[in-house]
């Protein structure tokens, strides 16, 4: 057995300037909480999925869902993430597999109900994910296997009409932008899920209700859009990616529900009323950075580190800006098309050439940044993939690049002085400070 | 001239080309500036020298190259390179992709069967040519030689592709024999006879999407690395996985205990280098010394 779970004393939380940051938190607690009650207490079905699934079936259906990369986040949360990677070991798996992705399994595997989160999960009804690189469909059919349940795979076809410019078009030319083939290839799939699901849990998917629920996204995801491109015209900048990301990703995992469209609502006004104000989120800001890669969740402080020491600010993470061009559809009078044009290339335009470059360029200069910094987990080639390529276009185009070695749920080799400082100096370096 | 690289291609269909140059060569012992500068370090190794030929006008000689959807790194490789070209970062050969698709389901076949067609009407291979050729493929595959034999006693190696056999050079030294396949063992595999009636080209999917040897096939890859090890009468196994892989190390303790339940002797070795520059020779070499033969 691996030792007791051990502390992670190298992160710090981040300050919360936004009152409905708290408020996002809130709700999210709330939320974990009533969905423990609902899977592991009353034992109604549910699924594990991953982020880049459609999740508007399972709402559609009212089906809860334990996204992978959520209970990732949760287990690392807890401090909990070193006591798993011991457990793998434990169980034979080579130390550097991919971490990100096989901390459920991890929990699963090993079997402890007094140390997990929730006393470990139930036997869902499915495990979704799309198959994206190579370790994923490994990890889920062990996943599954071990849980007693089925994984459902989904195709991650090639892509052909590469469009560097995807994001000015994702929009209402979606068709086009993402391969009608593989719009109906990831229907198709849907479909199939949809019985599976409906066979499974008795419940009925209708599709008035998809209809109605990707125009409520569109809302959401529009007010978050909208708050994005405020953030990037203002002078200084309202809120860091600190409290972008919660309030962004929350509500994302709600999306659609009449919370979820009211908080994006709410951001988006505490956003315009601080830039309103003239209310930065550093008291002198200097300095407007990019952060590349998934965020570091064992240390949330990091991001705010250096904004008064330097006048350093996180401008940009994907995720808020993501909302735009990857959430928001025309529907077409054809919600499945919509839904499988948003579905079938969410990994691919944040990690692979020339959609991830192309779109970061083009935010880098949308935003003003002055610098940028990719995070490079070593472990995990789909989540290194692309960062080169694209430094190299921000260098191009006159921002400075660091990246760093680091994992986005691993604290081993993390220390957050040793990573500010690393920071610090490369503006310095650079000429920025 | 067409190339290909990755595993789990038409073999068939680039013969119907009457252009087919084979796979891709690689060669990782020397420096490889532009791989440094274009690759991250979790791709496999072989792709740094792909994409140093590249830069270096290496495959100019190419039309295309045909890159295997059935390889996450080879499948990433090839949007690498499509946007190197764009740019104008490297010239060269056109990168194709064949998107074969490897889910047990019928919309998964439909999909390889359409990606076999453009792959077929971009290379100018129609029906009546890939029917053709695929007789001749099944009448090479009835004629492939059997595998080598011998009185020495067999280790299995699995685990990651080996670049070559240099590892079966240790094994022959101590007095073994090995059996494990490489790189280019598993890039040029035509894979089982290909069905000759109906139509050709989705005769030819339902052989792709059928085949259990790349890194994306759903199958028992314990269960048939224990039919491997009792086919072949091994005596001992090597678990050699390298620092790049990511396939492999999620079935490494259930292909641990397939060996092991059958009472074979095994040896693991995990993150190491895909040249074995370090020290499995002699790790190799004490272990089959150690085992009982």
């Amino acid at each position: 057995m691996s030792s007791a779970p051990t502390a992670n004393p190298s992160g710090q939380r981040s300050r919360k300037d936004l009152a409905c940051t708290l408020a996002a938190n809130a709700f999210q607690k709330q939320f974990g909480a009533d969905l423990k009650r609902r899977v592991v207490d009353e034992g109604e079905p549910f699924a594990i999925v991953q982020a880049d699934t459609p999740h508007e079936i399972f709402h559609v259906m009212d089906i809860p869902i334990i996204t992978n990369q959520w209970w990732s986040a949760y287990i690392s949360a807890k401090q909990l993430s070193n006591h798993y990677f011991e457990v793998m070991a434990e169980a034979g798996y080579p130390k550097n597999s991919c971490k990100y992705c096989s901390l459920g399994l991890a929990c699963t595997l090993a079997n402890d109900p007094k140390t997990a989160p929730w006393g470990g999960l139930p036997k869902p009804t499915v495990l979704v994910a799309r198959m994206t690189c190579d370790c994923i469909q490994h990890v889920f059919g062990q996943w599954a296997d071990a849980l007693g349940s089925e994984f459902f795979p989904m195709e991650a076809p090639a892509w052909e009409h590469k469009d560097p410019r995807w994001f000015a078009h994702s929009k209402d030319q979606w068709e086009q932008v993402y391969d009608a083939d593989r719009i109906a290839l990831a229907v198709s799939e849907m479909r199939d899920l949809i019985s599976l699901l409906e066979n499974r849990t008795g419940r009925r998917f209708d599709e008035a209700k998809l209809h109605y629920l990707m125009e409520r996204i569109n809302e959401q995801e529009g007010y978050i859009w909208e708050a994005a491109q405020a953030i990037g015209k203002a002078r200084p900048c309202p809120v860091s990616i600190a409290e972008q990301m919660p309030n962004t990703m929350i509500p994302q995992w709600h999306r659609g529900s009449d919370w979820a469209v009211n908080h994006a609502r709410r951001f988006r006004d505490e956003v315009m009323e601080r830039i309103a104000a003239g209310e930065g989120t550093a008291a002198n800001e200097k300095i407007r950075l990019m952060w590349i890669g998934a965020g570091v969740w064992h240390d949330p402080g990091f991001y705010q580190a250096l904004e008064e020491r330097m006048g350093a600010v996180f401008v940009w993470s994907m995720y808020m800006p993501f909302a735009g061009p990857q959430y928001i559809r025309e529907l077409q009078g054809r919600p499945m098309e919509a839904l499988a044009s948003r579905v079938c290339s969410m990994n691919e335009v944040l990690h692979l050439p020339p959609w991830m470059n192309g779109w970061m360029t083009s935010e880098a200069e949308r935003c003003g940044i002055d610098a940028c910094v990719v995070l490079l987990p070593p472990e995990n080639r789909l989540s290194q993939s692309g960062t080169k390529i694209t430094a190299e276009a921000l260098e191009s185009a006159g921002v400075p690049v660091l990246m760093i070695d680091a994992d986005m749920v691993d604290a081993a080799n993390w220390d957050h002085d040793r990573m500010v400082g690393m920071v610090a100096d490369f503006l310095v370096r650079r000429g920025l400070a | 001239m067409i190339a290909h690289l990755g595993p789990n291609l038409p073999h068939d269909l680039f013969d119907a080309t009457g252009r087919n140059a084979g796979a891709l060569r690689w060669n990782v012992d020397r420096a490889m500036p532009a791989a440094d500068r274009w690759l991250e370090s979790k791709f496999a190794p072989w792709t740094r020298s792909v994409v140093q030929d590249w830069a270096d006008g290496a495959l100019d000689h190419l039309e295309a190259v045909v890159f295997s959807r059935a390889d996450d790194s080879a499948q990433r490789l090839y949007y690498y390179m499509c946007e190197l070209r764009r740019t104008g970062a490297v010239r060269g050969p056109e990168p194709l992709m064949l998107d074969i698709a490897k889910i047990p389901r019928a919309s998964s076949v439909a999909r390889t069967e359409a990606a076999l067609r453009a792959l077929g009407a971009r290379l100018g291979v129609d029906e009546a040519a890939l029917r053709a050729a695929i007789a001749r493929g099944n009448a090479a595959r009835r004629e492939s030689p059997a595998l080598a034999s011998g009185t020495a006693p067999v280790c299995l190696i699995a685990g990651s592709l080996l670049p070559d056999e240099r590892l079966h050079r240790v094994a022959a030294q101590a007095g073994w024999r090995a059996q494990g396949r490489t790189l280019a063992d598993e890039w040029t595999d035509r894979g089982p006879p290909v069905d000759e009636t109906g139509d050709a080209f989705a005769a030819l999917a339902r052989q792709i999407h059928a085949r259990a040897l790349d890194t994306r096939g759903f199958h028992d890859r314990a269960g048939a690395l224990a039919q491997q090890a009792r086919v072949a009468g091994a005596r001992a196994g090597l678990l050699w996985l390298i620092e790049e892989d990511d396939t492999s190390v999620w079935h490494l303790p259930a292909m641990r205990a397939a060996l092991e339940g059958l009472g074979l002797p095994v040896m693991v070795a995990t993150r190491r280098d895909w040249l074995c520059r370090d020290g499995i020779d002699l790790e190799m070499g004490a272990f089959l010394a150690g085992a009982v033969a």
